[in-house]
């Protein structure tokens, strides 16, 4: 470590004393967060447990001249917590706490860090949750559900992040603390709240949020459909939204992924089949019983082989768990994974999966599908083992391959997991250099200085501030 | 550093995160080092990049309470509890084992630990103990001899729990021969089990352990076990037929008399080796509803409760703040009584004032009141 570090650490201590770690395994760690990519060695990391806290570390980053990178549970899937340039990392995890819930009002005031399962089991004795459902809601918190504007199966229903945040108070890159949108009806102003929701941390950091509050349905049917292949699963999906029925999911997995689920949940995937769908409907018990036998009938002229209905709430739990737990359950099959997150018309979600299953065969990968198919929101994991030498070139590659084609089909780069580090690469394909120079603009207007998880998002070439801000930039972030 | 763990195993962690929220350490703290998929990953660090074994990484190693709770939520089926035993074992091959032999070596020699815990009681009763060592309130002065009634099942009496809380032996006796099963205590023939060893990375002795229990016992006969923690350790490693005290219990309900069910909000404490190591925590349910007037779910998804069998003594401070959780939990539960189907977790429970009863006691407390009033 060097002098400056030194110096640095001895300012951040006096704030956060034992709180703030800065050896070499904790650096070490923090390189990574749920995906592929290595930032790097972190700089030292604070465990902050208030707004002031959080502003009084990002001022004394910027006065060493270094910039900061907020971190919740690092569940993140394309590398947006990732420490780009050794950057003093801000953690929320220890911010977790629920301080106020209004039933009359229908929202609540949680801290960053709760986790996003917590606070609808915190809300379920009240009669109401909180709708966005990432699959990794059991571990991921508010904040990073705000950064990455996550979704999730129920968003098809209810919306993604954006529709259930009212107000989130804010650290910017100099230390101020502002507070954007509030809990009338119509805040005053631009909706700067919803410019900020999905910043990926770039904006400055989230130190509290007000979140909607959904009443529970009064009742809930989930159906698992067979088919024989992912094409017909994906048809069916169209068809059901083309008969305007709006369900709460609607989930696609190919038949290698529900294997695995089902070695791990054990609640009766079909494991031959070659793909299934988990569709649920919510409302009032009349509509839902109706709708769930129009989905079931819609499934069979669509070639469903079977039908089945959850009996149980305990049953649907074990089913949402196979589902929301897919990507983790991946290393059944190969030690690392690499996941794309596009989005392509609801119409095209058949050919686009057939091209990428193409896709993978042609660099000689395998691959696994599992999807939001109601709102298009494609998930292939190309699957392989990090060891193999040469390996990363082909994932890559293909990984590129993946996004052309979903582009071409007219689709966008990410429906939920946000652009990090990961698609990066590929904005240019997406936006004009117009639109890219907006958006960097848009990113100045809140952090001039560019200290705010910087080298994510908008390509390098776009943001020369950025480039200034980053120290020890690893060559390359891949494995 | 080789820790001994079999490096395809350790490629199958994929640091997804589903891990962290069971954790209950990282619950705590928020630090990744703190985390399961940390520790793994600190682990390939030193297995397989030969990363220095420096404070923090043995600190990120010795704090882990070894619940388990991630191997329930890890999708990829991670086995963290053999990647932790190694890495323990590594640890104090690495460190030297003597301390930590001779601290558990009591455990191997009843007589002596009872005499050693009659000498405690006594030091109890002049107020010479402080009470934040957790002991029980009021240690045995004396113990009635364990009595046998047939040979249809053991049960199994082990090391401390039967210095400590003899009591709880023959309540599940009782329930037993309630049960119309004739019961042969173990005594001093099966002695400990050698679950603290194998906790403290001592494999081998607790191998051994291990090895003169099932020499001692007749296979044929199924062995009942009361303590959470050493029914886990039996289970993996012994060769008899092994069965928790409820679990057992709840597959013979219809054995059981029909009586009226004490008037009593109990809330179920799942000992960690019991839930996620046997995965045999519904059973107390089960028990318990045919016996108390109501059986209360903690909120907490069974999150441990910091005791971790000698976790609470090496890691005091890491085992209170885990505590703490645990005692939000039963606070906002407000029951009666906190049943818990481990000595450890009941005696850390108790020290921080929380009433607690073993299921087994609760039960016999039940069958012995019906009889009392018929």
């Amino acid at each position: 470590m060097t002098t400056a570090d030194d110096a640095l650490l001895a300012d951040l201590k006096r704030v956060l004393g034992d709180r703030v770690r800065a050896d070499s395994a904790e650096r070490a760690l923090l390189r990574r967060d749920a995906s592929v990519f290595d930032g790097g060695s972190a700089g030292p990391t604070c465990l902050c447990e208030s707004t002031e806290e959080v502003q009084r570390v990002v001022r004394i980053a910027l006065a060493h001249g270094r910039s900061v990178v907020p971190r919740g549970a690092g569940t993140g899937l394309a590398g947006g917590a990732i420490p780009l340039g050794a950057p003093v990392i801000i953690s929320l995890s220890r911010m977790n706490r629920i301080l106020e819930v209004d039933t009359d009002s229908r929202n609540a005031w949680v801290e960053p860090g709760v986790v996003n399962l917590d606070l609808t089991k915190h809300l379920t004795p009240l009669g109401y949750h909180f709708a966005p459902d990432p699959s990794s809601q059991q571990v991921c918190t508010i904040g990073g559900n705000v950064g990455n504007n996550s979704g999730g199966p129920h968003c098809l229903a209810y919306g993604v992040t954006n529709a259930h945040i009212l107000a989130i108070e804010v650290v910017l890159a100099d230390g101020e603390i502002v507070t954007l949108g509030g809990l009338d009806a119509e805040p005053s102003g631009y909706d700067l709240r919803g410019v900020f929701i999905g910043g990926e941390g770039m904006l400055g950091i989230t130190t509290k949020v007000a979140v909607r509050i959904t009443p529970n349905p009064p009742a809930v049917r989930t159906l698992l459909l067979s088919f024989d292949t992912p094409r017909d699963a994906a048809a069916t999906v169209s068809a059901v939204i083309a008969a305007g029925i709006v369900p709460a999911a609607m989930e696609v997995m190919d038949q290698r992924i529900t294997i695995a689920v089902e070695n791990y949940v054990n609640v009766g995937y079909p494991r031959d089949a070659g793909a299934v769908l988990l569709a649920e409907v919510d409302g009032l018990p009349d509509g839902v019983d109706i709708d769930a036998q129009r989905i079931s009938d819609i499934g069979r002229e669509h070639g469903a082989t079977d039908v089945r209905q959850a009996a149980s709430d305990e049953e649907r739990m074990l089913l949402w768990k196979g589902r929301k737990t897919a990507f983790g359950a991946v290393a059944q099959i190969a030690p690392n994974y690499y996941l794309h997150d596009t989005v392509v018309p609801r119409s095209k979600l058949a050919d686009t999966l057939e091209e990428v299953y193409r896709i993978a065969e042609e660099h000689d990968l395998a691959v696994v599908n599992v999807f939001h198919a109601g709102d298009g929101n494609l998930h292939p994991l190309l699957l392989f083992d990090g060891q193999e030498p040469g390996i990363y070139d082909r994932v890559h590659a293909a990984g590129a391959k993946i996004v052309e084609a979903s582009l071409a089909a007219g689709g966008v780069l990410s429906g939920e997991h946000g652009i990090g580090v990961e698609k990066q690469p590929y904005m240019h394909q997406m936006f004009s250099e117009d639109d890219l120079d907006h958006q960097e603009r848009l990113r100045h207007a809140f952090d001039p200085a560019c200290r705010s998880n910087p080298g994510k998002v908008i390509p390098v070439g776009h943001s020369c501030a950025d480039i200034q801000s980053l120290r020890n930039v690893p060559e390359e972030v891949w494995g | 550093m080789d820790l001994g763990i079999d490096p395809d195993q350790l490629g199958t962690c994929v640091q997804c995160g589903l891990c962290l929220s069971s954790c209950p350490t990282y619950r705590v703290t928020g630090d990744e080092a703190f985390s399961p998929r940390g520790r793994i990953a600190l682990m390939r660090q030193v297995q397989l990049h030969d990363a220095p074994l420096t404070a923090e990484v043995t600190e990120a190693f010795d704090t882990c309470i070894q619940c388990l709770g991630c191997e329930p939520a890890c999708p990829s089926v991670v086995p963290y509890g053999h990647f932790i035993e190694s890495t323990r074992n590594a640890l104090t091959e690495h460190r030297g084992s003597r301390r930590r032999a001779i601290a558990l070596w009591p455990l191997t020699k009843p007589r002596l630990l009872r005499l050693g815990s009659s000498l405690l009681a006594v030091a109890q009763r002049l107020r010479l103990v402080p009470a934040r060592l957790g002991l029980p309130d009021r240690l045995p002065l004396r113990r009635r001899p364990h009595q046998t009634s047939g040979t249809d099942v053991y049960l199994f009496t082990g090391c401390v729990m039967d210095a400590w809380q003899r009591e709880v032996h023959f309540a599940t006796q009782r329930v037993l021969e309630a049960a119309g099963f004739g019961v042969t205590p173990t005594g001093d023939a099966a002695g400990c089990c050698g679950a603290l060893h194998t906790h403290a990375g001592l494999a081998a002795h607790g191998e051994r352990l291990t090895e003169n229990i099932d020499a001692a016992l007749d296979p044929t006969i199924p062995v009942i076990v009361n303590s959470a923690g050493c029914g886990a350790h039996l289970k993996q490693h012994s060769s008899h037929q092994i069965f928790d005290a409820q679990e057992f219990l709840a597959e013979h309900l219809d054995r059981l008399p029909d009586v009226t069910p004490l008037e009593v909000n109990v809330a179920v404490q799942d000992p960690c080796h019991l839930r996620h190591v046997q995965r045999a925590h519904l059973p107390t349910r089960t028990l318990l509803r045919k016996f108390v007037s109501l059986v209360t779910e903690l909120d907490d998804e069974g999150l441990c409760c910091g005791a971790g069998g000698a976790y609470s003594v090496l890691q005091p401070d890491m085992s209170q703040q885990v505590r703490e959780r645990k005692l939000a939990s039963i606070n906002r539960a407000q029951p009666d009584v906190v049943a818990s189907a481990n000595p450890g977790c009941s005696m850390h429970l108790s020290a921080a004032g929380v009433m607690t009863e073993h299921p087994m006691v609760l039960v016999d407390r039940a069958l012995a009141a019906n009889s009392s009033t018929t």
